[in-house]
This record gives structure tokens, C-alpha cells and sequence, in this order.
């Protein structure tokens, strides 16, 4: 079976011809008596930015928590690079180049900006404990490394000025976009981004989408996002899903997301 | 480290050794006894601040891991026809009846023993979170003791082991505390150290950045659990004479106290407060006494002592959660800042502080 076909139910648009570098197929999510996503189907092409839109508690986050690894889906398939990921550990599916970041910022708050790249970049160390804790010549080559890298890394977002600084003591909008640079430490293939825009006015939202255009590019990435901000949605997703109550409503390009009747009725109209 | 405080370093640590070598010779047994006593602290203090302030593992089990390394230890130093004198119950099995190894050999035996015990207990228990930690580690400190109570042939059961050679010395209990600390320290500092401190502040983030939880954790345990071994071995060898009871939650709960009070996170302030701790425990020690002022006789109460530190330690975390140093640590530049020591008197004066002084 080859998993990048299964999408073809709640797929309403025709599907670029190309095996897919993600693919879920028919994941269900249950706690208990909720059922939280039913059914859900995913195809991500390298190089894509796609949405995962929804109204509150709609099931975006959970599938997010399942393709990472935090929650295994009570029923179907998860596909990275055809490689079965279904119910893998966390830190393995992230090493194998799928990196997050969290609707409510989780960084490593009570550490040093640069800690927290730093850390980021531990998946990626070869040498042992022994070796580490001896300072060998081996590790002390990758120690610096990882500095050189993290560094550039926050030069690049803009961060550098702040980087002895406790990562809890800078403003939100810095919050979030250490996060984002935390995230491509770990080198991923593909990034996940819950709610990027959160809390953000529409000045900001509008930076931020170009500054994801950007490191999309620079780190050749493929990136899946939950939004709300609608304009930034419509501005920079070439496929939006639409989730409500843990289904699939519509699956298509933005402007057929924006003419699709059961997405204004379930959540544009409501939300307007 | 810039040639200036490397230098002071070298100095500092010159100095420390003069004077471990003037006391040595010089001062009275009781004081030298405290002194090792607190090194001995700092040692177990160090190393389960590693466990429970580096790595935010809520773990209870420190007791047990120095028992393990105090028998073996004790065990392994014994004379042997001390060991066939004391074991009159039941003879001591073979071949420890007959085996004497040189002390740093002990030594280094009860830590690793100490370590393969932490490795058993911790592979099942850090699969639990916060309580559920703490209670099983708990747990299996008072399992250990009940075991050492009960393998008569070869911790002696409860009678414990006498006549352990006094090998314990200034330089032993501070040069193991010096060695501890820098090994403890260069962990922290390594990737492997700021990887166990993403764990503390977020779980869930440390995970999703790929780290590994379980290995992490337990590579801190085991180290904890080590050096934890290697403490006690110093004890038993500086007391003499241990028995099951010596190790129950008590002692654990003192080196929480002087973790807690120092600071969760603080190499630092984990040694000054066990230099405060064993030393108030012992100025403290009327409380269980009964004194006679002339005027008045003060009855003291047997476990008043205990009263207080629980007491002390019940303001440290209602009032001061970040003990005395919080996560901040010892450096040359932060101490030679004029404005270090100033701060305090100048916010109490309302002056600002002067720009470009801390060295940023
Ligand atoms: N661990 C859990 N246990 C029980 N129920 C959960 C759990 N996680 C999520 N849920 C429930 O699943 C549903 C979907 O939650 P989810 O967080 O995925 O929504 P969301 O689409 O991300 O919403 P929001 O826009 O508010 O972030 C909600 O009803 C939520 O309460
Ligand atoms: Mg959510």
C-alpha cells in the first residue's frame, strides 16, 4: 500500500503527482469519550507551505501532538519520507527532521537565549558523556561548533543583542521568534508551527510572514502551520485544510477555502 | 577564563590547600572532624543538587546510595581479623572475609556499586513523574536499609559494621570534595549538562527538541547516585562504626536542606550551606541538651534540633524559594564587580547603579 495514496476522499483538489514527504492517513485521535481529530488525511509536498485552519478546539493542535510524537493516534498511519513514524518517540521523529513549535511558547525559560539554540543542537552530538564531561578534543571541536552555528542562527532572526538574556525575560514577539529559531537548530526538514501569529497585530503578522517566506527558503524547508489570522493564511498557504470538530471539512487552495460553503458557514461565518 | 582569574583560581586553590595542611596538623580533633563532616556534605549536597536542582528530578533516595557505598567501602577497608571479631552472628561471606583493598580502590568500588544500584532503581522509577518519583525513590531508600538489616553475613545485620579504619582525612574528604565539584561542574557545562537543565524548565520542549528524556535522566541519576557512594565511603571511613539506621530518610532529608537552602541549580550555594548546615547542626546540638545558664536551666528536648531545621527549611521555601543563590553561580568577574558588592547598599540608598560595570 503505498501510503501517499490514501488521501482521496477529503481531498477535493487534484494532488501535485509527487510522492509526498508527509502523509497521515486516516489518523484518529481519542480521549476517552471525545473524539478529538476523526479521520484525518495529510498529504505535505517538499518545499509546501500548507494550513491547518479550524475554530476552537477544532483537533488542530492534537494532530500536531500526533505527528510529533506527544500523543500516538488511536487509529491510522503516519508516513515521513515513507518511512512508518506512527507512535515514534518525540526526540526520534524530531531527529528524523520534523521540528515544532508550541501554541503557548515553551521555551527553556530560566536559560540564556542562547542555551536554548544551543540545546537544540544536542540531537547532533557524537560524542559521549564520558567524552563531554572530560572535554575531549572531539567534543570540545563539536562544543564550538554548535556555538558558531547557534550564533549565526541568532544573528540571523535578530536575536544576537539579546542572547545572554533569560529567554523568559524577552517580549513575546521575541518569545516566538526564538522559538521558531530553537526549532531549525535541530535542522528539520519540515516545520511545524502552532499558531505562530498569536497575540500578534496585524503589522506584526505581516512581518512574520515574510519572515517565514524567508527562512523557508534559506533552510529549504516544508512547512505546516495552524493560523488564525486569516490574512496571513489566505497570504501564504498554497493548500489550507479545514478542520472542525475533528473533521475534515475542505481541503483546497485558499481561494476555494474562501468559496467553500461549509467552511463560511462552520467557521469563517462564525467567526466573522 | 581570562589569565586574571585563572590566576586568583590557581591562587584560591593554593590557598585552600595551605590551609587543609595547617589544620591538618594544628587544629583540635573535634574542629578537623567538623570540617571533614562538611566537605563530606558538600560532596553528597553537590551531587544531589545535580539530580533534583540540574536535573528538576524530584528524587528521595540519596540515603541508600550511601549506605551502598559506605559498606562497600567500609567492607572492603576492614582488617581482617577485625571482620572475623565483629561478625560473631554469622561469618562474613567469601571472598569479602578475607579481601582488604587500598582505600581510593574502596572508594571508587562503593561509588560504582552505588551507581549500578542507581542504574537498577532508576531504569523502573524515572519512567514516573514528580511525586510519583519521589515517593518510589523514597521507597527504595527504606527498602536498602531494610535489606542491609537483614543480610546478616554480609553487612552484620543490625549490629553494623565497628572498627573501620579512620583513613578519612582533610585531604581525602576535600581533595574527593574539589575532584567532585569540578566533574560535577564540567557535566553542567557540557551539552549533556544544559540538555538535563532543558529537561528541568520543560519536559515537553526538551523532548520536541530531540533530547532524549529517559537517557538523560538516568546518566544524571547514576552520576548523583556515584558521587553520592563516594560520600558515604568517606563517612564510614571517618566515623568508625555505621549501621543500617544511620542512613534512613533523616539524612536525606539534611542534604534536601542543604540543597534548598543553597540555592536549587547552585554548585555554589550548595557549599556554603553545607558549611552552614554541619556547622549549625553542631552549634545547635544544646537544643537536644539540656543547658544551665546559672539562672535559669533550659531543658532541652531530645529532636528540638530536628524541629528547627525542618522549621528552617519550611521558611526557605515559603519565603525564599530561591535560597541563597538561586541558579547564579561563583565567577571572578562577578565578585571583583565594585558594583556587586554596592548593590545592595546603593538600592538601599536609592542610588543607580554605575553604568558598564558588570563586565557585559
Ligand atoms: N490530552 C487531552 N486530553 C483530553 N482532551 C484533549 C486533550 N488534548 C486535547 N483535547 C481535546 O481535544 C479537542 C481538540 O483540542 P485541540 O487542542 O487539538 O484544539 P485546537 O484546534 O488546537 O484548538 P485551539 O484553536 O483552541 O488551539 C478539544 O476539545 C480538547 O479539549
Ligand atoms: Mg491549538
Amino acid at each position: 500500500m503505498n501510503p501517499s495514496n490514501l488521501h482521496s476522499i477529503s481531498d477535493q483538489i487534484t494532488m501535485p503527482e509527487q510522492e509526498a514527504l508527509l502523509t497521515a492517513a486516516k489518523i484518529t485521535m481519542r480521549f476517552g469519550g471525545l473524539t478529538a481529530v476523526r479521520d484525518f488525511n495529510l498529504a505535505l509536498h517538499k518545499g509546501e507551505i500548507v494550513a491547518l485552519i479550524g475554530p476552537n478546539g477544532a483537533g488542530k493542535t492534537t494532530v500536531f501532538n500526533m505527528i510529533t510524537g506527544v500523543y500516538k493516534p488511536s487509529e491510522g498511519k503516519i508516513y515521513f519520507m515513507n518511512q512508518d513514524i506512527t507512535g515514534v518517540r518525540p526526540d526520534l521523529i524530531t531527529k528524523s527532521g520534523i521540528a515544532r513549535t508550541f501554541q503557548n511558547i515553551r521555551l527553556f525559560k530560566g536559560l540564556s537565549v542562547l542555551d536554548n539554540v544551543l540545546i537544540a543542537n544536542h540531537l547532533h552530538l557524537e560524542s559521549g558523556f564520558i567524552q563531554a564531561t572530560m572535554k575531549l578534543p572531539g567534543y570540545r571541536k563539536e562544543e564550538k561548533a554548535f556555538r558558531e552555528k547557534s550564533l549565526a542562527l541568532l544573528e540571523r532572526v535578530d536575536l544576537i543583542g539579546s542572547c545572554n538574556d533569560k529567554a523568559g525575560a524577552l517580549p513575546y514577539g521575541m518569545q516566538r521568534k526564538l522559538e521558531i529559531a530553537r526549532a531549525l537548530a535541530t535542522n528539520p526538514k519540515i516545520l511545524l508551527l502552532d499558531e505562530p501569529a498569536a497575540g500578534m497585530n496585524p503589522r506584526e503578522a505581516n512581518d512574520l510572514t515574510s519572515f517565514i517566506y524567508q527562512i523557508k527558503a534559506e533552510f529549504d524547508l516544508t512547512i505546516l502551520m495552524i493560523e488564525h489570522h486569516m490574512d496571513l493564511v489566505m497570504d501564504i498557504s498554497e493548500r489550507i485544510y479545514v478542520l472542525d470538530y475533528g473533521i475534515t471539512i475542505a481541503c483546497g487552495t485558499p481561494s476555494q477555502i474562501q468559496n467553500n460553503q461549509k467552511v463560511i458557514e462552520a467557521y469563517l461565518g462564525v467567526d466573522n | 577564563m581570562n589569565t586574571r582569574n585563572k590566576i586568583l583560581t590557581a591562587i584560591s586553590i593554593l590557598a585552600l590547600s595551605l590551609f587543609v595542611f595547617y589544620a591538618d596538623r594544628h587544629f583540635d580533633i573535634y574542629v578537623v572532624r567538623i570540617l571533614n563532616v562538611c566537605a563530606i556534605y558538600t560532596i553528597l549536597g553537590l551531587s544531589m543538587n545535580l539530580v533534583n536542582g540540574f536535573t528538576g528530578l524530584f528524587s528521595l533516595g540519596h540515603a541508600g546510595f550511601m549506605a551502598v557505598g559506605a559498606y562497600t567501602t567500609a567492607l572492603l577497608t576492614m582488617p581482617v581479623d577485625v571482620k572475623q571479631q565483629i561478625f560473631y552472628m554469622e561469618p562474613l561471606i567469601k571472598p569479602l572475609n578475607a579481601m582488604v583493598l587500598p582505600f581510593p580502590a574502596a572508594l571508587f568500588l562503593g561509588g560504582v556499586l552505588a551507581a549500578l544500584t542507581g542504574y537498577l532503581i532508576g531504569a523502573p522509577a524515572l519512567r514516573l513523574k514528580g511525586d510519583y518519583l519521589a515517593i518510589a525513590t523514597l521507597g527504595f531508600g527504606e527498602i536498602i536499609r531494610v535489606i542491609f538489616t537483614n543480610t546478616q553475613n554480609i553487612t552484620n545485620g543490625a549490629l553494623g559494621l565497628k572498627g573501620i579504619p579512620a583513613i578519612t582525612n582533610l585531604w581525602w574528604s576535600f581533595g574527593t570534595a574539589a575532584f567532585t565539584l569540578l566533574v560535577l561542574a564540567s557535566i553542567v557545562n557540557s551539552s549533556f549538562g544544559k540538555a538535563m537543565k532543558a529537561i528541568r524548565e520543560d519536559e515537553i520542549a526538551a523532548e520536541s527538541m530531540g533530547i532524549d528524556l529517559f537517557k538523560h535522566k538516568i546518566l544524571s541519576f547514576i552520576t548523583g547516585a556515584f558521587f553520592a557512594g563516594i560520600g558515604g565511603g568517606l563517612l564510614a571511613n571517618l566515623l568508625g562504626t555505621i549501621d543500617p539506621k544511620m542512613f534512613n530518610f533523616i539524612f536525606t532529608f539534611n542534604i534536601l536542606l542543604i540543597i534548598v537552602l543553597g540555592g536549587m541549580g547552585s554548585f555554589t550555594g550548595t557549599i556554603i550551606s553545607a558549611f552552614i548546615i554541619t556547622i549549625a547542626n553542631e552549634v545547635l546540638r544544646f537544643l537536644d541538651e539540656s543547658i544551665n545558664l546559672g539562672f535559669i536551666v533550659f531543658q532541652g528536648k531530645v529532636g528540638l534540633r530536628a524541629v528547627v531545621f525542618s522549621a528552617l527549611l519550611m521558611v526557605v521555601v515559603l519565603f525564599y524559594r530561591n535560597g541563597l543563590m538561586g541558579t547564579n553561580e561563583f565567577s571572578w568577574d562577578r565578585v571583583l564587580d565594585k558594583n556587586f558588592w554596592l548593590k545592595p547598599w546603593l538600592k538601599l540608598r536609592r542610588i543607580p547603579l554605575r553604568k558598564g560595570g558588570n563586565g557585559k
